[in-house]
C-alpha cells in the first residue's frame, strides 16, 4: 500500500508516494538522493543513520518513512548553512574525529543535538548522550576532545 | 636547530584531506554507488553447517517478475576457483555447503525486495552431513572432512602455500615451523619449565560499511565499485576465475567504510560480477550486518606454550603448539598461521625455540585476515605466561621482562632484520606512566604490563606511485594505498607537499582506479606509511629531479644549487619562479604536466624465516590498571597507556587516533566479543547479541604516547603503525586481573561469569 507524505528536509518541502512499509532511511537515501545518512547495523543500534526529527535525533532505520509526513528532517547533509559548516563539523575536522567516516554523519548528528542541549558537555555526559553511536576506527577519545571543543567555533 | 622542526608539512596536524566531505556526508562510499539500471543481488546461504547439495531447482524463482537472473551451482561450469591463499572457494557452493551462510545461490532482480522473494522460490535439497564446529572435533581421529582434496596450495604475496601430502584424509591445511638450537636439551637444563594453554576466541571485524560491491560487466570487460583493501589482488583474483586478462578488469576503490582486514582478497565481489554478466546490467550486492559476520572473521586459536628458565630469571627454551580455526575455507589462514607461529617468540631473548603452528579447516565461517594478522593470539599466550613465570620466580614482572627483551640490533631470528627499536626504554616509560610500584589507590585494583612485537610492513610487498605537476602547479598523487580511515592520503599527500616544497593543500589524491593508477599490492600491514610512502616520496623526488632540470636552464643555475620552497623554485641570486611559470616555461603554453614515478619492493632472502627480511618491527607497550568486582566478576578499565613505537609521526593527530582506535578494538576480545556456535548455528550475529566497544567502554583515563626516534626506514624516520596498539592490550589486562584479585585467566573474552567463576574457584580452592 502506498501513502503521499510532505516532508520537510533540510528546509526544503517534498511530496512523495512511498510504499507504507518504506523505511525512512531509504526514503532519504533512495527516493530523495540523500546518502549521507548510513545503514550501520539496521536494529538501531549503531547510530550511523541517525537524524533529526524536529530538533529531535532519530534512528531512521528503525522510523517509517509515513511517520516522517509533515515532520522537518535534518540529515548530516543539512548541517551546513550557506556552505560554512556547523562548530561540531569543523571540530570533528580539526580534532581528527572520524577516520573511515561511514558512521560520522550519525556522530556529527548527534553531537548537534547534544550541543543544541548541553552546550557545554563534560566528558561524562559526551559519554551518556553518545553511547548508541557505535565507531569502529577511533577509539572514540577523537570524538569526545572534538565535541569538547566545538563551542570554539561557535561565533 | 632540531631537524625535525625544519620541516614545512611533515609532522604537523594538517586538516585531513577527506575531511570535508566526511563530515557533510558527501564523500561516497561503495554502498553509496548507483548506475543507470542497476540490479540488486541477494544471496540464499546455506542453512546447514555441512551438507550435500543434491538438487538446485531455480525456475520458479526465474519466472517472478523483476528478476534478471539467477546464479546456481550450473553457472561455476567453466570458471577457476579462488581464495586468498589456497584456491577452495566457489562462487557459489557446487558439491556441498560447509557452514551455515556458505553462499547457495543469488539472485539480481529491480529491487532487494523482489530479490529476496525470489530466494524463497528457489529450491534446494540437501543432504545432511556431520559437521565439525570446533579445534577439538575437526582434530579428533576420524573427523568428517570438510574438503575432501587431498591438497592444495597456492600463492598469496610471492609465496608459495601447500597443505603438506601427510594431511590428507584430515582436517589440517598448513603447517608452519620452525626452530633454533635444541628445545629438548635445554628444557632438561632449565631450573623450571612452564607450560600453559591459552585460547582466542572468534570475533568479527564489524566494519560499519559491510561488504559491498557493484559490477558491470559488458562483453568481457568486468568494472567493478568495491569497498576493498587490496584492488589490485582482486583484480588478479578476478582474471583467475573469468579467465580474462587484467586489463580486462577494472576496479575502482571509493571510500572504505572501515576495513581492518576484513576487505582484503576476494570475499563475493566475483559472485556479484558473474550476476551482472547474467543479468546483462550493473548489479549491486551489499551484505548485511548477519552477511558480513558470516563472511571473514578472524581466527579462533588454541596456543599450548611451554617455557623454560633459569633460577635467576632468564629464558632458555620455548616451545609452541598453534592451533587456528580458518573454517570452511582457507581464506589468508595458511599466512596467518605461519605470522602467529612466527611472531610467538615475543620480544625477548631465547636462545632454543620450536614452534609448530597448524591451520585447521572446520565447518564454520572462513577465518581471514584481521588487524594484527596471527599476532593476538600469540601475545595473548606470550605476554599472560610471562607474568605466570615472574610470579612463581618471585620476580617483579617488569625486572622479568628487562632480564630478557632483546636489544636493539640484536636478532629476532638470525636471516632477519635486526631489531630497530629500544624495547627497553619504551617499557620503562609505559611502566612509570601507569605508576609501577606504587600500590593502587583501592582494593581489588591491579596493574599489568605487556611488550610486544610483530614483523612490520607486509612480508615481500611490492609498490608503485605517481606524482603529477599540472601546468598550474597543483599536484595530483596517484597511490594504489586505499584511503579505509587510517588517513593515508593525508599522510601520503604531506609526504609530496614537503619534497616539493608546495603547500599542503596544493597537493590531491586521485580516486583508485586500477586502469590508470599505478601497482600497489595491498592496504595491510601497517605498511602504507613505509611501503607507499616511499614510492610516493621517490615520485616526488623524480618529479623534482625534473622540474629542477627545466630550471636550471630557465635561471642558469647548476639543479644542486636551486631550491623548491613555498611553490617556487629558488636559483642563486636571488632569483626564482613560481612553479606555474616554470610549467608554463617548460611547454610554451598552459599546458602539459610532467609526471614523477617512484617504486619500492622488499628483497628476497632464503636466509630469512619468511622468505623475506621485515621491512621494520611494530612495536607497542600497554600497560593497564583495572578494578575488579568482586561481587559480579566485572572488570572496570581505571587507566590504560598506550606507546607506539612511530619512528617520525608524519601527523601526530592519526599516530594517536590509529593507537586509540587499535586500543579500544581489542578491548572489544579482551571483554566483551565472542561469535558464539551452537550444533554449528551462530548464534549472534548482529549488534544486539554481539556487542562492540562503545563510549561506555572506555579506560576512564587512557594515554597515547608516540615514541619518535626517526628509527624507521620510511619517509624521514617514519615506521608503520596501526595494529600495534591492539596487541599488549588483553594480556596487560589479564595481568592486571591477576595483580588485583589474584585470578589467572586462560580463555578471553574476559566477561564477568568468568572472572566470577574464577573468583568463586579460588575461594573454595
Amino acid at each position: 500500500m502506498n501513502k503521499k507524505i510532505k516532508l520537510r528536509v533540510n528546509g526544503k518541502k517534498h511530496e512523495l508516494e512511498v510504499p507504507t512499509s518504506r523505511l525512512l532511511i531509504d526514503c532519504l537515501r533512495y527516493d530523495l538522493g540523500l546518502t549521507g545518512t548510513k545503514e550501520g547495523c539496521s536494529v538501531g543500534v549503531c547510530g550511523a543513520c541517525a537524524v533529526l526529527m524536529d530538533g529531535e535525533m532519530i534512528s531512521a532505520c528503525l522510523t517509517l518513512a509515513v511517520m516522517a509526513d509533515g515532520h522537518d528532517i535534518t540529515t548530516v547533509e543539512g548541517l551546513a548553512k550557506n556552505g560554512e559548516l556547523n562548530p561540531v563539523q569543523k571540530s570533528f575536522i580539526q580534532y581528527g574525529g572520524f577516520q573511515c567516516g561511514i558512521c560520522t554523519p550519525g556522530q556529527v548528528i548527534a553531537a548537534t543535538a547534544l550541543l543544541a542541549e548541553n552546550p557545554r558537555p563534560n566528558e561524562d555526559e559526551i559519554k551518556d548522550w553518545m553511547m548508541g553511536n557505535l565507531c569502529r576506527c577511533t577509539g572514540y577519545y577523537k570524538i569526545i576532545e572534538s565535541i569538547q571543543k566545538a563551542h570554539q567555533f561557535v561565533k | 636547530m632540531n631537524k625535525s622542526n625544519a620541516y614545512k608539512v611533515i609532522g604537523r596536524p594538517e586538516p585531513r584531506s577527506d575531511g570535508l566531505e566526511k563530515v557533510t556526508g558527501k564523500a561516497i562510499y561503495t554502498v553509496d554507488v548507483a548506475l543507470p539500471g542497476m540490479a540488486h543481488a541477494k544471496i540464499m546461504r546455506s542453512p546447514y553447517p555441512h551438507a550435500r547439495i543434491v538438487r538446485v531447482d531455480c525456475r520458479q524463482a526465474e519466472r517472478l517478475p523483476g528478476v534478471y537472473a539467477v546464479i546456481t551451482k550450473e553457472d561455476q561450469r567453466g570458471l577457476g576457483m579462488f581464495g586468498a591463499a589456497y584456491k577452495d572457494q566457489t562462487i557459489v557452493a557446487v558439491d556441498k555447503a560447509r557452514y551455515v551462510g556458505d553462499p547457495v545461490a543469488a539472485v539480481a532482480a529491480v529491487d532487494e525486495a523482489t530479490a529476496e522473494e525470489a530466494l524463497a522460490l528457489i529450491d534446494i535439497d540437501y543432504e545432511e552431513l556431520p559437521a565439525v564446529s570446533s579445534l577439538e572435533e575437526a582434530l579428533a581421529p576420524g573427523a568428517v572432512l570438510v574438503h575432501d582434496f587431498a591438497s592444495s596450495g597456492g600463492e598469496l604475496m610471492g609465496q608459495r602455500y601447500e597443505t603438506p601430502k601427510e594431511f590428507a584424509g584430515t582436517n589440517l591445511c598448513y603447517r608452519f615451523s620452525y626452530a633454533k638450537g635444541d628445545v629438548g636439551e635445554a628444557f632438561k637444563k632449565a631450573d623450571q619449565v612452564f607450560e600453559d594453554t591459552f585460547t582466542f576466541p572468534r570475533v568479527q571485524h564489524f566494519s560499519m560499511e559491510p561488504h559491498a560491491t557493484v559490477a558491470q560487466v559488458e562483453e568481457d570487460r568486468i568494472t567493478m565499485w568495491a569497498g576493498t583493501q587490496e584492488p589490485f589482488t582482486l583484480r588478479e583474483h578476478l582474471a583467475d576465475i573469468f579467465k580474462v586478462p587484467l586489463n580486462k578488469i577494472r576496479i575502482i576503490v571509493p571510500y572504505v567504510g572501515g576495513g581492518y582486514g576484513g576487505k582484503l582478497a576476494v570475499k563475493t565481489e566475483p559472485l556479484a560480477a558473474a550476476l551482472s554478466w547474467k543479468a546483462k546490467r550493473p548489479v549491486r550486492l551489499v551484505h548485511t550486518v548477519e552477511e558480513s559476520f558470516k563472511t571473514v572473521t578472524r581466527h579462533p586459536a588454541r596456543v599450548r606454550i611451554k617455557t623454560g628458565v633459569t633460577r635467576d630469571g632468564k629464558l632458555l627454551a620455548r616451545e609452541c603448539l598453534i592451533h587456528m580455526e580458518t573454517g570452511a575455507y582457507a581464506d589468508a589462514g595458511p599466512r596467518v598461521t605461519q605470522k602467529a607461529g612466527y611472531r610467538s617468540l615475543g620480544p625477548y631473548r631465547i636462545p632454543h625455540t620450536k614452534t609448530d603452528a597448524y591451520t585447521v579447516y572446520t565447518n564454520t565461517v572462513p577465518a581471514g585476515a584481521y588487524r594484527g594478522f596471527g599476532t593476538l593470539q600469540v601475545t595473548w599466550a606470550y605476554e599472560s605466561q610471562m607474568d605466570i613465570i615472574a610470579g612463581k620466580l618471585g620476580l617483579d614482572p617488569l625486572e622479568f621482562r628487562l632480564k630478557n627483551l632483546l636489544k636493539k640490533g640484536e636478532l629476532y631470528t638470525p636471516g632477519d632484520t635486526p631489531v630497530d627499536c629500544d624495547l627497553e626504554e619504551g617499557l620503562l616509560r609505559a611502566a612509570k606512566a601507569i605508576g609501577w610500584g606504587e600500590r593502587s589507590e583501592r582494593n581489588a585494583r591491579g596493574k599489568g604490563l605487556a611488550c610486544c612485537m610483530k614483523d612490520g610492513g607486509g612480508t615481500y610487498k611490492v609498490s608503485s606511485a605517481a606524482v603529477k605537476m599540472n601546468s598550474d602547479g597543483s599536484v595530483v598523487l596517484l597511490t594504489g594505498t586505499v584511503e579505509v580511515g587510517q588517513g593515508a592520503r593525508t599522510a601520503l599527500s604531506q609526504i609530496v607537499a614537503e619534497e616539493l616544497g608546495v603547500p599542503f593543500d596544493r597537493v590531491m589524491v586521485a580516486q583508485l582506479d586500477t586502469d590508470v593508477t599505478p601497482y600497489d599490492v595491498n592496504t595491510n600491514a601497517s605498511s602504507s606509511t613505509v611501503v607507499m610512502g616511499l614510492s610516493v616520496q621517490r615520485a616526488a623526488r623524480d618529479l623534482k629531479r625534473q622540474l629542477l632540470r627545466h630550471a636550471s636552464k630557465l635561471l642558469k643555475a647548476k639543479p644542486d644549487q636551486l631550491r623548491l620552497e613555498g611553490g617556487r623554485v629558488h636559483g642563486g641570486n636571488h632569483s626564482s619562479l613560481s612553479l606555474p611559470e616554470l610549467m608554463h616555461k617548460v611547454f610554451l603554453s598552459r599546458a602539459g604536466e610532467i609526471v614523477g614515478r617512484g617504486a619500492y619492493q622488499d628483497i628476497k632472502s632464503k636466509k630469512a624465516a619468511l622468505g623475506s627480511p621485515t621491512t621494520f618491527w611494530e612495536i607497542s607497550w600497554g600497560a593497564a590498571e583495572v578494578e575488579v568486582d568482586a561481587d559480579t566478576g566485572e572488570i572496570k578499565l581505571v587507566k590504560y597507556v598506550s606507546l607506539a613505537d612511530v619512528g617520525k609521526a608524519i601527523h601526530p593527530v592519526m599516530c594517536e587516533g590509529q593507537d586509540e582506535g587499535g586500543v579500544m578494538n581489542a578491548i572489544g576480545h579482551t571483554l566483551l566479543e565472542e561469535m558464539i556456535y551452537k550444533d554449528g548455528q551462530l548464534l549472534n550475529p548482529n549488534l544486539v547479541d554481539y556487542r562492540v566497544p562503545s563510549f561506555t567502554h572506555l579506560p576512564k583515563d587512557f594515554e597515547t604516547i608516540l615514541v619518535e626516534n626517526q628509527n624507521g626506514p620510511g619517509p624521514f624516520g617514519a615506521k608503520g603503525t596501526g595494529e600495534g596498539g591492539l596487541l599488549p592490550v588483553a594480556s596487560a589486562i589479564g595481568n592486571s586481573v591477576y595483580n588485583a584479585v589474584g585470578v589467572r585467566l586462560y580463555d578471553l573474552p574476559l566477561t564477568p561469569e568468568k572472572v566470577w567463576r574464577a573468583l568463586q574457584a579460588k575461594k573454595t580452592a
